[in-house]
């Protein structure tokens, strides 16, 4: 059992998420920056699916009632044990007792602690994942909150070793500036070329409204093609009729501050759509704080599955790494 | 010698010296606070997180004005222990 | 001329038309359907919208274009002529202008076309109709089709099955809403919806459903194997009701004996294109026989 001394800011249940009803509305929810929450899970010898914490911008304080093999992971938040640093991207050992805190975070917004055995909280439509507004999967559907005390499950598979550690060039780093990669399309047919131009040709400041459903931009104001609004879409320019949006798609409404929809994004609704983040990136933009800027670049989708390769190569490097280096033994 | 405490503010966001636009300030520069007291407020993801002073003293200057935009682990105020 | 499009490495987009229509939401239906049905390896979601629809695949499974060209392909293939829809006809009681709703409204008055009416009055007026009660008239005599569900998870978008010339149409709010009430009836677009959870939100507010439409805790009959009740294809007949009616219903909710009057029903696109007011009268009469 873990007992959470304080929650930190937003810290949330989190899995690879609920896939195959967005259908239904259900967005996938999930983790957010899936690359530092694989490596997570591999460094404490957990099956893929395996339920984690994500904790943004502030730490949580969390008290171990039971020996345990944690690894810490994401952006940069110094983990301490007993108030002792100990390192991220690494397997480590809590006994009984100890308390895990965290200082402040110095790069990227999210990071990610993996449980041996993961956290163990009931299967909703077969995932973990938190999605806080219907208050749904997770630790009672919401962040968590002090006095709460979580499970630890039997999602392990693989004993490693402690000390195991990814080495420095599998490990992400975060700046203030990002560059995400987008494949244009959608309903790009709604901006003016000059406005389309513009969205790659500015940086985009994160506002405060940037979190798990989505982050808003601020810069400058995009114009629309002017129409006859088409039957049923509804009277601004930016409107179409209600459509589907993809995970990572950005609109804008009214012209105004570009929003980028995320794990717990709505599904679809009346907003033209202009491009969507590549599935990469959408790891990246975990890890982008408010008041960041970020550059958007297009990319084609050649180049975009080329770039999905790389990445998975990453993970491939990562798990050849640990099993390497632990000499892993299969349970069972 | 008085020492200087930074005041930090571990989270990025708004940040705001008033608990709410029509309410007083929580300190005034020059003020006296106790560690615990709050000395400004920041949001972000719709939720709002206290900035706590951490030792007893004279909040001596705010480096942020109200309603500034501020980073994770900048300098919000000094406080000069009594 | 459909659009395809590339929604990330994820996702295709096919756009099939700019405006909404029964006919264009039939094809994005039969497309889906049959595309479902074919079970094609590799494909992980596939969205049903108004006039549109969405594919979420792994491209390690299949490459985008293989896949565009296999929906190029059903396109070209599907046709309503043969394509048969089996759906629910549901009863779904509203309570128009209740004080919840009302609330809300008049809260965000600042971020609407007409601060100074109610959004009722608002949308009877831009649509020509001489009082409220007329709107409720028209929202009410005629069923809509379930045409896409989505935003948050059960909402449905409803379209009325009724000629072109008699569609109801209401803007946006000018900016949305951060609140609405769970429940809330609403109108945006040529879309009648029911907004399951409370949350954002910029459609026009006309009154409050009294059952849910979602409902997490999977008590009530109509819940047992979903979360989210209402399906695409469905036909929502929404019935003017009273406090007193509302009130009971809301009884029946909270003690878990509450069920949606719903009749199975099968049709053909084209019996509901070709005559959309014998279709509507037809189904009304089965579902409250």
């Amino acid at each position: 059992m873990i007992k959470v001394n304080s929650p930190g800011l937003q810290t949330t249940v989190q899995d690879f998420g609920r896939i195959g009803y967005y259908e239904v509305g259900m967005p996938p929810s999930g983790v957010m920056d899936k690359y530092s929450y694989i490596a997570g899970n591999l460094l404490v010898g957990n099956k893929e699916n395996a339920a984690v914490l994500e904790i943004t911008y502030m730490g949580p304080v969390l008290e171990f009632q039971q020996d345990a093999v944690i690894a810490v992971t994401g952006g940069v938040m110094q983990p301490k044990i007993n108030d002792r640093p100990v390192g991220m991207w690494e397997t480590l050992q809590v006994k009984t007792g100890d308390v895990l805190s965290f200082d402040f975070i110095k790069q990227g917004a999210r990071v990610y602690l993996a449980v041996a055995g993961g956290i163990d909280v009931p299967l909703v439509m077969d995932s973990r994942a938190t999605y806080t507004l219907c208050g749904i999967g997770g630790y009672e559907g919401r962040p968590l909150q002090a006095g709460d005390v979580l499970k630890i499950g039997t999602e392990n598979e693989t004993d490693i070793a402690v000390g195991t550690r990814i080495s420095d060039h599998l490990i992400p780093t975060f700046s203030k500036h990002h560059e995400v990669r987008v494949i244009v399309g959608l309903c790009s047919y709604r901006l003016t070329e000059e406005s389309k131009e513009r969205f790659f040709s500015i940086d985009w400041t994160v506002t405060p409204e940037a979190n798990r459903v989505g982050y808003r931009f601020k810069g400058e104001r995009l114009n629309f093609v002017e129409r006859e609004q088409p039957f049923g879409a509804g009277s601004n320019p930016s409107n179409v009729v209600d459509l589907g949006y993809p995970i990572g798609s950005i609109q804008v409404p009214d012209g105004v501050e570009p929003i980028a929809l995320l794990n717990d994004a709505v599904t679809g609704g009346g907003y033209a759509t202009i491009c969507t983040i590549i599935s990469t990136d959408l790891d990246k933009m975990a890890q982008i704080k408010t008041n960041d800027k970020v550059r958007f670049v297009a990319v084609d989708i050649n180049e975009a599955l080329e770039i999905r390769k790389e990445y998975q190569n990453k993970i491939q490097q990562i798990k050849e790494q640990i099993i390497r280096q632990a000499g892993g033994v299969q349970n069972g | 010698m008085a020492n200087q405490k930074s005041v930090l503010s571990p989270i990025p966001g708004v940040f705001y010296r008033k608990p709410a636009p029509d309410k007083e300030e929580y300190v005034k520069e020059g003020g006296n606070v106790k560690a615990g007291d709050v000395i400004g407020l920041v949001e972000v993801m719709k939720s709002f997180y206290e900035i706590k002073a951490e030792n007893d003293g004279v909040l001596a200057q705010y480096f942020v004005e109200n309603e500034d935009l501020i980073d994770a682990g900048q300098e919000v105020a000094v406080i000069i222990e009594q | 001329m459909s659009r395809y499009e590339y929604g990330g490495d994820e996702f295709i987009f096919v756009e099939l038309s700019e405006a909404m229509s029964l006919e264009i939401n039939f094809q994005a239906m039969a497309i889906t359907r049959t595309l479902r049905e074919e079970k094609v390896p590799g494909i992980l979601d596939i969205c049903p919208s108004n006039a549109s629809y969405m594919v979420r695949f792994n491209p390690e499974v299949i490459h985008p274009d293989t896949l565009i060209a296999k929906l190029k392909e059903l396109e070209e293939e599907v046709s309503l002529e043969n394509f048969e829809i089996t759906a629910r006809a549901v009863d779904v009681p509203i309570l128009f202008e209740d004080p919840w709703t009302h609330e809300a409204l008049m809260r965000f008055r600042d971020r609407h076309q007409d601060p100074s009416s109610t959004d009722l009055e608002y949308v009877a007026r831009t649509n020509g109709f001489q009082s409220k009660e007329e709107l409720i008239k028209a929202i009410t005599d005629s069923p809509y089709l379930v045409s896409m569900i989505g935003f948050v998870p059960g909402l449905p978008w409803c379209y009325q099955m009724v000629p072109n010339e008699q569609q109801i149409e209401a803007p946006k709010y000018v900016r949305p809403r951060t609140f609405t009430p769970e429940r809330a009836f609403g109108f945006g677009g040529a879309f009648a919806v029911i907004y399951p959870v409370q949350g954002a939100g910029g459609y026009q507010l006309f009154g409050t459903a009294a059952a849910p439409i979602f409902e997490k805790e999977q008590r009530l009959y109509d819940f047992k194997e979903s979360m989210t009740f209402p399906r695409q294809g469905d036909v929502f007949r929404y019935r003017s009701i009273s406090m007193d009616e509302y009130e009971d219903i809301r009884k029946q909710v909270e003690n878990g004996e509450f069920r949606y009057l719903t009749k199975d029903i099968t049709f053909k696109p084209q019996d509901v294109l070709e005559n959309p007011k014998a279709f509507s009268e037809s189904v009304l009469r089965r579902l409250y026989a």
